[in-house]
C-alpha cells in the first residue's frame, strides 16, 4: 500500500478514535462516548441545513425566480416558511395550510400507489394455478403461496373473532408467519453482523496500516 | 376558517393527484397542474426537514443557558450544528447568492471550502466524523443481537421453536461456510431453502402483509383527503 | 451454583467480546470459502448485462451511512459493471442525511478507475425532498424536479442530460436502498411507468423484496453483504463484501452456538426446577 500523507493519517486516527469511543459504551457508559454521541447528533442535524439551503432555497427557489423569471415559485416558498409557525404555539394554526397541502398531496399519491402498485400486482401474483404442470415442486410452491397469503390475511383480520373455520385458518397463518419471521430474523442477524464487520475491517485494515506506517 | 381552509386545500391537492393518474397529461391541463403540485411538494417538504433542526437548537440552547445537567455536552451539540451548517450555507462563488458581499470581506481562496460540494468543510465533517459515527452506532446492534440470542431467544413453545429453527437454517444458508455445511446433507438443500422457504413461505406471508398494509395506507390516505383524519393539523 | 446457572448469569460483556473475536479472527486468518450465487443475484446481473452498451441507467443511492457496509459494495460493483459496458449513469438519492455526499464520493472514486468524465458519462442529480413527488415528477420532466445537478450546474449545460429528459430515455433503474424507497421505486416507477427496476437492499429488507421479485415487479435482488459479494463475483471484482464473508460465517456460527447453549441451559434448569 502506498505511503499515507499526514492528513490521511489524521483522518484515519480521527475515525478510529470516534469508533472506539462509541464502542467503549459496550463496556460502560463514559464521557468519551457521551461527547461523541452529542457531536454526532449535532452534525446530523446541521447537515440538513446546508442540504436544504443549497438544494431547495438556492436551486429550486432563488435561482429559478431571479434567473428564469418563474415568480410563481414564491408561493410554495411562502408556504414552506409558514411551516415554521408550528414552533410558536400561539401562531401554530398558520402552518396548517402548508401541512394540509403536504399531507393531502402525499395522500393522493399514496392512495393510487398502494392500490395500483402494491395491492393489485401482489393479489394478481397470488392467483396462481395449483396445477402449473411443472412437476410436484411447482404444485407444492403454488399451494404454499395460495394457502400462505390467504391464511396470513385472515390472521391479521381482527374485526371478527378467530373461531371456527376462521380460527383454523388463522392458526395455519401463524405457522406460516413463524417461518417467514424466522427467515426475517436470520436476515436481520446477518445485517447487524455485516455492519460490525465494516467497522472491524476499518480498524484492522485502515487503522492497522496507518499504525504500521507510523511504526 | 382556521380548520376549513386547510381541509379544502388537502382535498384539492389530494384529489388533483388522484385524478391526474387517470388523465393523459398531454391532452388536458390537469397534467400540468399535477406537475406543478409535485414541484410544490418537493419545495415545501424541504422546509419541513429543517423544522427538526430549529427544535434541536432551541432545546439545547435552553439547556446550555440554564446550565442544566450535561450542559457541556449540549453545548457541543450546538457547536456541531453550527460547525457544519454555516460553511454549508456560505456562498461558493462571487456570483452565488450573497457572494459579492461575502468575497469583498473574505478571501476568494476560501471558496473551495464552502458550500456542500466535494472537499468542502461540510463534506469533510460528514465523511470523516458523522458517517463513521453513524456506521458505528448501528454496528453496536450486532453485540446486542448476540447477547439477545444467548439470553432471550428461547424455544418456549412450538411456534417459537419453528421460528428459531427457520432462523438457524437461514443463518446457515446465507454464509459460504454454512452453505458448504448444508451441502454435506444434500447438494440441493440451499436451493430448496431459497425456493421453498424464501420463495414460498416467506413470499406468501410478506405478500399478505404488503396487501394488508397497503389497504390500511390507502384507507388512511382517503381519510386525509376527505378531511376525516385531521390529527396532522395539531391543536 | 451449577454450570448452567453460572452460564445463565454470564456477564454480557463476555458475549460482546466473543462477538468481536468471531469477526477479528477470520479477518486475520483468511479462509476464503467460495461465494455461491443465488438466482435473484444472477437475474439482476443478467438484466444489466443484457442492456445494450452505452444505455442510460439510473442508479440510486437510497441509503444512510449506517448501512454502508452492506450497500457501498453493491453500489461500487454496480458502477463497475455499468462502466465496463460504457453505460451512461444518472445518479440520485432520496436520503437527506448524507445521501448526496455518499453518491458524490462513490461515483467519483469509481469514475477515476474507468476514466469517466462528469457530465458526459455520469451526472449526480443530488437530492430533492418528498421521494414520491420526485419519482412521479421525473416521469414528466427530470428538469422540473432537478433544475440543476447536486453542485448547482444547470442540466442544460451537461451533455448527458441533453438526451435524458424523462424515464422514457432511461433503460433500467438500479436501486440500492436501505429503506422503503425501494418499495416506491417499484410501485410507482415500475408499476405506473413501466421502467424495469432491480434492487440491492440491506439484509433486513431482503425478505420483503422476494415478494416483488416473485410478482415480476422487480428484476433481480441483492440481499445484504452476501448479495453484494455475489454481485462482486459476477462482475469479477471482489471487494469489501467478499472480504467480509469469512467473518460473516464465523459470526453466524457463534450466534447459532449461543442460541443452542442458551436454550439447552434454559431447558436443563427448567427440568431441574420441575424435579
Amino acid at each position: 500500500m502506498e505511503s499515507l500523507s499526514f492528513i490521511e493519517h489524521f483522518q484515519i486516527w480521527l475515525r478510529a478514535y470516534l469508533i472506539l469511543s462509541l464502542f467503549s459504551f459496550m463496556y460502560k457508559d463514559n464521557r468519551f462516548y457521551k461527547l461523541s454521541e452529542h457531536i454526532f447528533a449535532g452534525l446530523s442535524a446541521g447537515y440538513y441545513v446546508g442540504l436544504i439551503w443549497q438544494t431547495v432555497i438556492i436551486q429550486q427557489l432563488i435561482n429559478p425566480i431571479y434567473d428564469d423569471g418563474r415568480w410563481w415559485l414564491i408561493l410554495p416558498g411562502i408556504l414552506g416558511v409558514l411551516m415554521f409557525a408550528r414552533l410558536i404555539p400561539k401562531w401554530s394554526w398558520i402552518s396548517r395550510t402548508s401541512l394540509a397541502f403536504y399531507m393531502g398531496s402525499t395522500a393522493g399519491i399514496y392512495l393510487i400507489t398502494n392500490l395500483h402498485g402494491f395491492i393489485l400486482p401482489q393479489a394478481v401474483s397470488s392467483m396462481v394455478s395449483l396445477n402449473p404442470g411443472n412437476g410436484f415442486g411447482a404444485t407444492l410452491l403454488a399451494l404454499i403461496i395460495v394457502i400462505g397469503v390467504i391464511s396470513t390475511l385472515i390472521y391479521f383480520y381482527f374485526s371478527k373473532e378467530h373461531t371456527g373455520f376462521l380460527g383454523v385458518t388463522a392458526r395455519v397463518g401463524i405457522w406460516f408467519i413463524m417461518i417467514s419471521f424466522g427467515a426475517h430474523f436470520g436476515y436481520t442477524v446477518m445485517a447487524r453482523v455485516s455492519l460490525l464487520i465494516g467497522r472491524v475491517h476499518f480498524l484492522y485494515f485502515d487503522w492497522g496500516e496507518s499504525i504500521r506506517q507510523i511504526l | 376558517m382556521k380548520t376549513t381552509i386547510p381541509i379544502i386545500v388537502a382535498f384539492l391537492a389530494g384529489a388533483l393527484l388522484v385524478v391526474s393518474f387517470f388523465i393523459n397529461p398531454d391532452k388536458i391541463f390537469i397534467g400540468d397542474a399535477s406537475e406543478v403540485a409535485r414541484i410544490w411538494m418537493t419545495i415545501i417538504s424541504g422546509f419541513a426537514l429543517v423544522l427538526g433542526v430549529v427544535s434541536i437548537v432551541r432545546v439545547n440552547a435552553r439547556a446550555v443557558k440554564r446550565k442544566s445537567e450535561g450542559w457541556f455536552y449540549k453545548l457541543m451539540t450546538l457547536l456541531s450544528v453550527f460547525a457544519i451548517a454555516i460553511p454549508g450555507i456560505l456562498p461558493i462563488t462571487k456570483t452565488s447568492v450573497g457572494g459579492s458581499i461575502f468575497y469583498s470581506i473574505f478571501p476568494e481562496s476560501w471558496s473551495p471550502l464552502l458550500g456542500t460540494g466535494a472537499n468542502s468543510i461540510y463534506d469533510w465533517l460528514f465523511n470523516y466524523i458523522d458517517a463513521p459515527m453513524m456506521e458505528t452506532m448501528f454496528a453496536m446492534l450486532a453485540f446486542y443481537i448476540a447477547s439477545a440470542a444467548y439470553r432471550a431467544f428461547r424455544a418456549r413453545n412450538a411456534e417459537a421453536t419453528l421460528l428459531l429453527l427457520t432462523a438457524l437454517l437461514v443463518m446457515l444458508w446465507r454464509v459460504p461456510m454454512g452453505e458448504a455445511f448444508l451441502r454435506l446433507f444434500s447438494d440441493n438443500l440451499p436451493g430448496y431453502i431459497n425456493t421453498y422457504v424464501m420463495g414460498g413461505f416467506n413470499v406468501a406471508v410478506q405478500r399478505g402483509i404488503i396487501i394488508g398494509a397497503a389497504l390500511g395506507a390507502a384507507s388512511m390516505s382517503l381519510r386525509i383527503i376527505l378531511g376525516i383524519e385531521r390529527t396532522y393539523m395539531g391543536r | 451454583m451449577d454450570i448452567w446457572q453460572k452460564l445463565n448469569e454470564l456477564d454480557r460483556r463476555w458475549i460482546y467480546f466473543l462477538m468481536f473475536l468471531s469477526i477479528l479472527f477470520p479477518t486475520i486468518f483468511v479462509i476464503k470459502f467460495p461465494v455461491e450465487l443465488t438466482p435473484e443475484a444472477e437475474q439482476l446481473y443478467n438484466a444489466v448485462e443484457a442492456l445494450p452498451d452505452s444505455s442510460v441507467v439510473m442508479l440510486t443511492f437510497d441509503y444512510y451511512a449506517s448501512a454502508m457496509a452492506e450497500t457501498e459494495p453493491m453500489s461500487i460493483a454496480a458502477l463497475r459493471h455499468m462502466w465496463r459496458k460504457n453505460m451512461k449513469i444518472v445518479t440520485l438519492t432520496n436520503i437527506p442525511l448524507g445521501g448526496p455526499t455518499i453518491a458524490e464520493r462513490i461515483t467519483r472514486q469509481v469514475a477515476k478507475e474507468f476514466g469517466k468524465v462528469y457530465g458526459v458519462d455520469y451526472v449526480n442529480l443530488g437530492y430533492k425532498a418528498n421521494y414520491v413527488a420526485v419519482m412521479h415528477g421525473l416521469a414528466g420532466s427530470i428538469e422540473s424536479i432537478f433544475p440543476t445537478d447536486y453542485s448547482g450546474t444547470r442540466l442544460s449545460e451537461l451533455p448527458l442530460m441533453q438526451k435524458v429528459k424523462t424515464y422514457a430515455d432511461i433503460k433500467f433503474l438500479y436501486c440500492v436502498a436501505d429503506n422503503a424507497t425501494a418499495d416506491y421505486w417499484i410501485s410507482i416507477v415500475n408499476a405506473q411507468y413501466g421502467l424495469p427496476v432491480g434492487a440491492g437492499v440491506t439484509a433486513v429488507m431482503a425478505p420483503k423484496m422476494y415478494a416483488f421479485v416473485e410478482a415480476g415487479q422487480m428484476t433481480g435482488l441483492l440481499g445484504g453483504m452476501k448479495g453484494a459479494a455475489e454481485y462482486e463475483k459476477l462482475v469479477g471484482a471482489p471487494g469489501s463484501a467478499t472480504r467480509g464473508m469469512d467473518a460473516q460465517s464465523m459470526a453466524h456460527f457463534l450466534i447459532i452456538f449461543l442460541v443452542m447453549v442458551g436454550n439447552l441451559g434454559f431447558f436443563l434448569t427448567k427440568k431441574k426446577r420441575k424435579v
